[in-house]
């Protein structure tokens, strides 16, 4: 009784470090299998990645320009004109778009977007067989079913941090135009703060969070079990679990990345 | 118990938990058992990761283990589909003697044990299959035919015990070596496993595209005579999700030969086909086997079909095999399961639950 018990409450513990040890091990296959020849997985790539481009850039479009206008444009720019510091408003873009919400939004569209897809996608195959049927036939699924919704991912996240940088940067603009304020200040302060290694940061962490978005999808879909209803419950897990994995990335290497470049800090 | 919607059944049973396996839901509808209806309902509204949990149900008395006629000793720690409380000897009628068939092994499965969380599936099972002959497993639903198969084509790994193919250790198979081995398997699985992305004339391709240097006007006749063969000529274009599922079956069973394998696996392929396509597959099956020799397995419920295209066959009960041997010594045996089940009777060792 008292092992039920404390079966019961270890069981999912054990069950999350498990999963999280093999979503490791899918990480470590899909690299090397990425880098060691042959590499048929041209086609697929393309195809993913247009896949993505064409489910995603719409949702980023609106959610970029909404985003930046209503939370960091007309919220701050609210607080702002308490001081009549306006012109901080691009500084504080880089702050909040470039480090923070850019790559943020990005991550939330891509994983509910083409990351649920993705689940979908792997986990009706899981269930018809079709990944068992693939292996059978000699064909290695990491090799051309995960490796290039990998590398399809990182890139994706990567080009569209970038878009919503600039979107998200319209909507900042929007925010001034409404405080009737000249845009002079605003392009002043943001390029007086932003920095390369600002960019640059950002968009690796952008294309690692597509990382884990992929490896978290892929593995919640190739894992999928108990028929229809198994797949729905996989793309659900699989959107829940790639946010966590993100959320939690996202602060290791903000933090990281603020102690190696002290610099950033200040606020110029 | 061979139309579509029932293998689709199965299937979704067979994912949750033994508890759900058809045999209890059959029970169920019976209402046999009454503690073991509410049992199964509570475990029908909970979580499939709680199902292990329910399989409890059916866990021996707390004194009894089971002890099988050969010694062996099973502990209480899991759980054994089919076999009730108390019952001490789960294995009264396997004597697992193996006939003479006249040929050597192609396929020999050595004590393997699999287990499923707590669930027992395969227990010390030992199995040869015949070269050049065409082997048939027979045995009740849920059983484990379907991870037999998935073993011997190294999908699975047994817990314990060893798979040889050919001569080869499939556990110990490197990725590649494995990938190689894979070449020589044909396999239809219980639902086809068509790539639903694919045309069926693109999926029957696939094997050909992917393992042979064929220009595209040879695969063409190939493709093209296979899915004669089967009677779906007329499909080439047609999507999976397009078919029945027989006529998936057929498909899945074309690109299973495509290759002209060496060692042929057929997870029921009889099961969602009228009789007289049934009796035509069997047909089918025996002429390829005829033209290309090789060991062919096939599983299947169907006691026409066993008649039909069986050379040998073995029965698998409980994780193990009762018996095996040739067809004609087996449709005779004197065993009191191999008797019942290949005469289909009501009376006997196997019942409901
Ligand atoms: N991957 C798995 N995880 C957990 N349990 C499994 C798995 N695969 C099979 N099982 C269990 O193993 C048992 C045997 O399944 P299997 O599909 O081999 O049966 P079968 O003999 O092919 O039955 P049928 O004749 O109905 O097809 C079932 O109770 C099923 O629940
Ligand atoms: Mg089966």
């Amino acid at each position: 009784m008292v092992k039920a018990t404390a079966t019961k409450a270890i069981e999912p513990a054990k069950e999350f470090f498990t999963e999280a040890g093999e979503m490791m091990i899918l990480t470590g296959r899909t690299v090397m299998s990425a880098v060691k020849p042959p590499y048929p997985y041209g086609n697929e790539f393309i195809g993913q990645f247009l896949f993505a481009l064409q489910l995603c850039w719409f949702p980023m479009l609106v959610s970029c320009v909404a985003f930046g206008f209503g939370a960091p444009g007309l919220q701050a720019a609210n607080f702002l004109s308490l001081f009549g510091a306006l012109d901080r408003l691009g500084g504080f873009f880089v702050l909040a778009s470039i480090r923070e919400f850019a790559p943020f939004v990005t991550a939330v569209v891509v994983a509910g977007v083409a990351g649920t897809a993705i689940t979908a996608d792997l986990g009706a195959r899981k269930i018809r067989e079709e990944l068992d049927a693939l292996q059978v036939l000699g064909v290695d699924p990491i090799k051309n079913l995960v490796v290039p919704r990998f590398l399809a991912l990182m890139l994706i996240t990567g080009m569209l941090d970038i878009y919503a940088l600039l979107f998200g940067i319209a909507g900042g603009i929007g925010a001034e135009l409404l405080y009737a304020q000249p845009l002079g200040g605003f392009f002043a302060t943001l390029f007086s703060n932003a920095s390369t290694t600002e960019l640059a940061a950002s968009v690796l962490k952008c294309t690692l969070f597509g990382a884990i978005i992929a490896i978290v999808c892929c593995y919640k879909g190739m894992t999928a079990t108990g028929g229809a209803a198994g797949v729905g419950r996989a793309v659900n897990e699989a959107v829940v679990t790639a946010l966590l994995g993100v959320f939690i990335f996202n602060y290791l290497f903000t933090q990281t990345m603020l102690a190696t470049n002290p610099d950033l800090q200040t606020i110029k | 118990m061979s139309d579509t919607e029932e293998t689709q059944d199965d299937k979704d049973g067979a994912m949750e938990a033994p508890i759900n396996s058809p045999e209890v839901e059959a029970a169920v509808e019976e209402n046999v058992e009454p503690e073991i209806v509410e049992e199964v309902e509570a475990a029908d509204e909970a979580d499939a990761a709680d199902s292990v949990d329910a399989a409890v149900v059916n866990e021996p008395a707390p004194s009894g283990e089971f002890v099988a006629t050969d010694g062996a000793v099973l502990g209480r720690d899991f759980v054994l589909p089919g076999v009730a409380p108390g019952d001490n000897d789960p294995y009264k009628w396997h004597t697992g003697r193996k006939r003479e068939h006249g040929s050597t092994d192609a396929i020999e499965i050595v004590d393997v044990v699999k287990q499923f969380g707590r669930t027992r599936i395969l227990n010390g099972l030992n199995l040869g299959l015949p070269d050049d002959q065409i082997s048939m497993v027979l045995g009740p639903s849920g059983t484990g035919k379907s991870v037999l198969i998935k073993h011997i084509v190294g999908l699975l790994y047994p817990d314990q015990g060893d798979v040889i193919v050919k001569g080869q250790s499939v556990p110990d198979l490197s990725d590649d070596d494995l990938f190689e081995m894979r070449k020589k398997f044909g396999l239809l699985f219980q639902d086809g496993a068509l790539f639903g992305s694919m045309n069926i004339y693109d999926n029957v391709a696939f094997p050909l595209r992917q393992h042979t240097d064929k220009g595209e006007d040879e695969i063409e006749s190939i493709v093209t005579r296979r899915l004669r063969e089967v009677g779906l000529g007329e499909s080439h274009y047609k999507m999976p999700n397009e078919l029945s599922g027989g006529m998936r079956k057929r498909a899945g069973f074309a690109r299973a030969l495509v290759l002209d394998p060496e060692i042929v696996m057929f997870d029921e392929p009889d099961s969602g086909l009228d009789p007289v396509r049934t009796a035509l597959l069997c047909e089918l099956i025996k002429e390829v086997h005829a033209e290309s020799g090789g060991c062919y397995m096939v599983i299947s419920h169907d006691l026409g079909t066993a008649r039909r295209i069986a050379d040998f066959i073995a029965v698998l009960w409980k994780g193990r095999i009762v018996e095996s041997g040739p067809k004609d010594e087996l449709f005779e045996s004197d065993n009191e399961f191999v008797h019942q089940f290949l005469q289909a009777d009501v009376h006997g060792p196997l019942a409901m639950d």
